[in-house]
């Protein structure tokens, strides 16, 4: 097979395959990734459940996982008749979720898994350091798909984006809303170090700072919301830790000031395109604490509500708009 | 007796149990609901106590960082030769390693034993078993803790771990089964096979293998069912051990808490009297070290009947009583008392009735709801030996009538088989008592910090150690300076001066 996606994410480690939409191939593509990165030992979860012959939400046939002996996957203890690898239980995460506690499994023959890990990104990295301290080479993660619940993904290491026809039946949307979610992804640190050093220090909801890094009083009402009337005139640094909205953006975009805004990372930049573009076009500027990386966008020309896109148009288009490397998971050399 | 949670409040038990720090779940669970020895049990009692004791040496061998004197003050138990206290340490230092990684697994054993533990179950049941063996062998280089021992569960462990690797892990491994072995060869063959095979031969292959999976399971629920009804043989062993767990794990937690706050171990009187030398409450104390001010320790010597203190407002009172409360709840629930030395009786039931009644008190008002735990308490504790403290009683109703209430209450509970100790404004209420303590009150003169937090002006002037005074010895009248330290307003004053 020829190996598409293992050099697009090097040595990288998790590995979050991340979906626009439900039906975008994310499954697809992380199965690709199994196969072509051979004997390397890894590691697997998912955010939240994921890994069923067909899917819960909208019907239509899902690929399984299936696994080679000496993997190590962790999953929640009702997901164990589902997977009829032979199985070594190896510990419990203490993450529990709906389906019971999360415990880490090591396969002793291949076979298929079933795969309902931790449904909060924050408990991830325990669970990769678990992974790597049983001897996985490498942890891939089945994340979250919905550009609103990117969540899974404001892990370190990097991600594949998948997109597809699922989206939208209009194929220009689609890779307009990819490629916003690409800028996203490609928001960098504010340059100061001392700026920096402030903002990762930062542990209230949110901080208002000069572009050297001072802090500066944030004027706040009775219920702890900033009062933007009452923001300097002068260039500003603003940290939000939630999520940054439509509304936050035009509130910022009416200020008519120039405005760096800092995001805790990507993922939690939830605004649509026009609110980012009337925000950047009245002088502001947006930035994360921590950068996210996407290594590569996987497409599906194949959506699973009837319309499908033409896949050499649906690529081009997509490399067109995007810089990063952009393959079609399903096709391509399988 | 029950631990309500009013009472656990009130008196500050609540705070000293949220500050130990059992190691395991088990621990953890004995120490929400603490055993409580009622009189009669003064041997089980005692040798909790030198268990705490045996703890506290431990801790401070182990720690090594406490003053010599300090330690001895603590312990009344045979003390351990130097040599003999180093190994312990260490051996300690394996036990308290072992603690924090159990799991709780009570709940697994609660089933009908045809229900097999799935494979996450046995994992658990195995890790137990692994970690309870390394905590035995680190416990039984310790000095031995009374009453307190581990059935063996060797048996039960070869069970799970029939390669004896010890390894932190479970599968049901080839030897439970003599045709695991090879089904699981065959099934592993195919799977190479499946790996090298195109897309299109894939599909009988993998239906096969499918077949093996389905008997592979099923071999593995027959290895289960079987382990499950071998394991649960063991059922009462294992709920002993998880029992032992939790108390040693709490004992070793009660001495690391008399080691951090300097408590001392209660003796126990064989007759009535109570002494209380050295007394604070670790809970105020706090707050007081907070705001940069010193907790007076209390001297308290009670006899049965009645006792009652009077004094100043804002002099102590009810603090000497919840700190009473506290030590005698601790000492009976096996713990050390917050004091410097203390002798103390066992009560089938020890009562706290605060005049400040909270919300919700159905329907009552501060007295009513006053008389209504008092008549309560007198009827459940009827022929019983028993301990009451009371804040200021009848204080809610009309002086008069109140002082006679208080009055008759003291008399009646000095023909009771009791002790209290009651607070009050009340003059003649002293009188009838057993004894009488007034809080030596605002003493000291002390001129030019009028600027002052009021609180802080007030402290200063307190002396708020408990004097023995002679009964019928009247109520101080500290009110107007309590007021005018207060900073009351000046026209109000006025008035209430020219009232006195």
């Amino acid at each position: 097979m020829k190996k598409l996606l293992a050099p697009l994410v090097g040595d990288a480690s998790p590995v979050t395959v991340i979906g626009l939409c439900k039906n975008a191939g994310k499954t697809t593509a992380m199965r690709r990734l199994m196969v072509e990165l051979g004997e390397e030992c890894l590691g697997l979860t998912s955010v939240g459940r994921d890994g069923e012959a067909t899917d819960l939400v909208t019907g239509t046939e899902k690929p399984d996982l299936y696994i080679k002996a000496g993997d190590l996957f962790a999953t929640a203890r009702g997901m164990m008749h589902l997977c009829d690898v032979t199985m070594e239980v190896c510990a419990l995460t203490g993450v529990m979720t709906p389906l019971g506690e999360v415990a880490v499994f090591r396969a002793l023959s291949d076979g298929y898994i079933q795969l309902a890990g931790p449904s909060a990104a924050g408990q991830l990295p325990a669970l990769a350091q678990q992974f790597a301290q049983l001897g996985a080479a490498r942890v891939i993660i089945d994340g979250a798909a919905g550009r609103k619940s990117l969540a899974g993904a404001g892990v370190a290491g990097t991600a594949l984006l998948c997109t597809g026809a699922s989206l939208d039946r209009d194929m220009e949307l689609v890779v307009a809303e990819t490629a916003h979610t690409c800028r996203l992804f490609a928001c960098k640190r504010p340059e100061n170090p001392a700026l920096c050093a402030a903002l990762d220090g930062c542990a209230g909801r949110f901080a208002l700072f000069r572009p050297d890094g001072t802090a500066l009083e944030l004027p706040v009402d009775e219920s702890g919301a900033p009062r933007w009337n009452k923001f300097p005139r002068e260039e500003c640094v603003f940290w939000a830790a939630g999520g940054i909205t439509d509304p936050l953006l035009k509130t910022l975009a009416r200020r008519g000031a120039p405005l760096t805004l800092v995001a805790a990372d990507a993922t939690h930049i939830l605004a649509g395109r026009s609110a980012l573009d009337l925000f950047t076009r009245t002088g502001g500027t947006l930035r994360v604490r921590r950068e996210l990386s996407i290594a590569a966008v996987g497409a599906n020309p194949w959506s699973a509500y009837g319309w499908h896109f033409d896949p050499e148009k649906f690529i081009t288009a997509l490399r067109r708009a995007l810089s990063l490397p952009v393959v079609n998971v399903k096709e391509e050399g399988l | 007796m029950e631990l309500s949670y009013e009472l656990r409040e009130n008196s500050g038990l609540q705070w000293v149990l949220e500050r130990l720090s059992p190691m395991s779940p088990f621990g953890k669970a004995a120490g929400r609901e603490p055993r409580w020895y009622a009189p009669g049990e003064e041997d089980a009692l005692n040798e909790e106590l030198d268990n705490v004791s045996l703890g506290l040496e431990l801790w401070n061998a182990a720690g090594g960082g406490m003053a010599a004197e300090e330690e001895c003050a603590c312990c009344a138990a045979p003390r351990l030769d130097p040599a003999c206290l180093q190994d312990a340490a260490a051996a300690l230092r394996g036990v308290t390693r072992c603690l924090p990684l159990f799991h709780d697994i009570r709940g697994s054993f609660d089933r009908d034993p045809g229900n097999p533990f799935d494979l996450v179950e046995l994992f658990e049941i195995k890790h137990f078993l692994v970690t309870l063996e390394q905590l035995t062998q680190a416990y039984t280089a310790l000095p031995p803790f009374q009453g307190l021992s581990f059935p063996p569960m060797a048996q039960a462990l070869v069970l799970v771990d029939p390669e004896g690797r010890r390894l932190p892990a479970f599968a049901v491994v080839n030897a439970y089964h003599p045709e695991l072995a090879p089904l699981r060869a065959e099934k592993t063959a195919l799977e190479k096979a499946i790996r090298a095979a195109g897309e299109g031969e894939k599909p009988p292959l993998l239906e096969r293998r499918r077949e093996l999976a389905v008997r592979e399971d099923r071999l593995e629920l027959e290895v289960r069912a079987e382990l499950t009804r071998k394991l649960m043989a063991y059922r009462e062993d294992f709920l002993a051990n998880m029992d032992a767990l939790g108390r040693l794990d709490l004992l070793l937690a009660k001495a690391r808490l008399a080691k951090r706050y300097q408590c001392v171990r209660p003796v126990l009187s064989n007759g009535t009297a109570l002494t209380l030398h050295g007394l604070r409450h670790p809970q105020v104390a706090g707050e007081l070290s907070d705001r940069g001010e010193e907790f007076t320790q209390l001297d308290l010597d009670l006899d049965a009947g009645c006792t009652v203190i009077t004094g100043a407002n804002m002099g102590g009172k009810t603090v000497s009583l919840r700190s009473t409360v506290l030590s005698l709840l601790l000492c009976q629930c096996g713990f050390f008392v917050f004091a410097r030395s203390a002798r103390l009786p066992l009560f089938h039931e020890v009562a706290l009735i605060l005049a400040d009644s909270g919300p919700g008190t159905g329907g009552l008002s501060s007295f009513g709801r006053e008389v209504h735990l008092l008549d309560r308490l007198l009827e459940r504790t009827r022929g019983r030996r028993f301990f009451l403290a009371l804040d200021e009683f009848a204080r809610g109703t009309n002086p008069q009538e109140g002082a006679a209430l208080a009055r008759a209450l003291v008399h009646y509970l000095g023909t009771l088989d009791c002790m209290a100790l009651m607070t009050t404004h009340y003059d003649g209420v002293s009188d009838v008592a057993g004894a009488h303590y007034q809080v030596a009150g605002l003493v000291r003169e002390i001129e030019g910090d009028e600027g002052e937090d009021p609180r802080r002006r007030i402290a200063r002037r307190m002396d708020y150690r408990l004097l023995s005074a002679a009964p019928g010895a009247p109520c101080p009248r500290d009110a107007l300076r309590v007021c005018r330290l207060l900073k009351l307003n000046p026209a109000l004053m006025e008035l209430f001066q020219a009232d006195l």
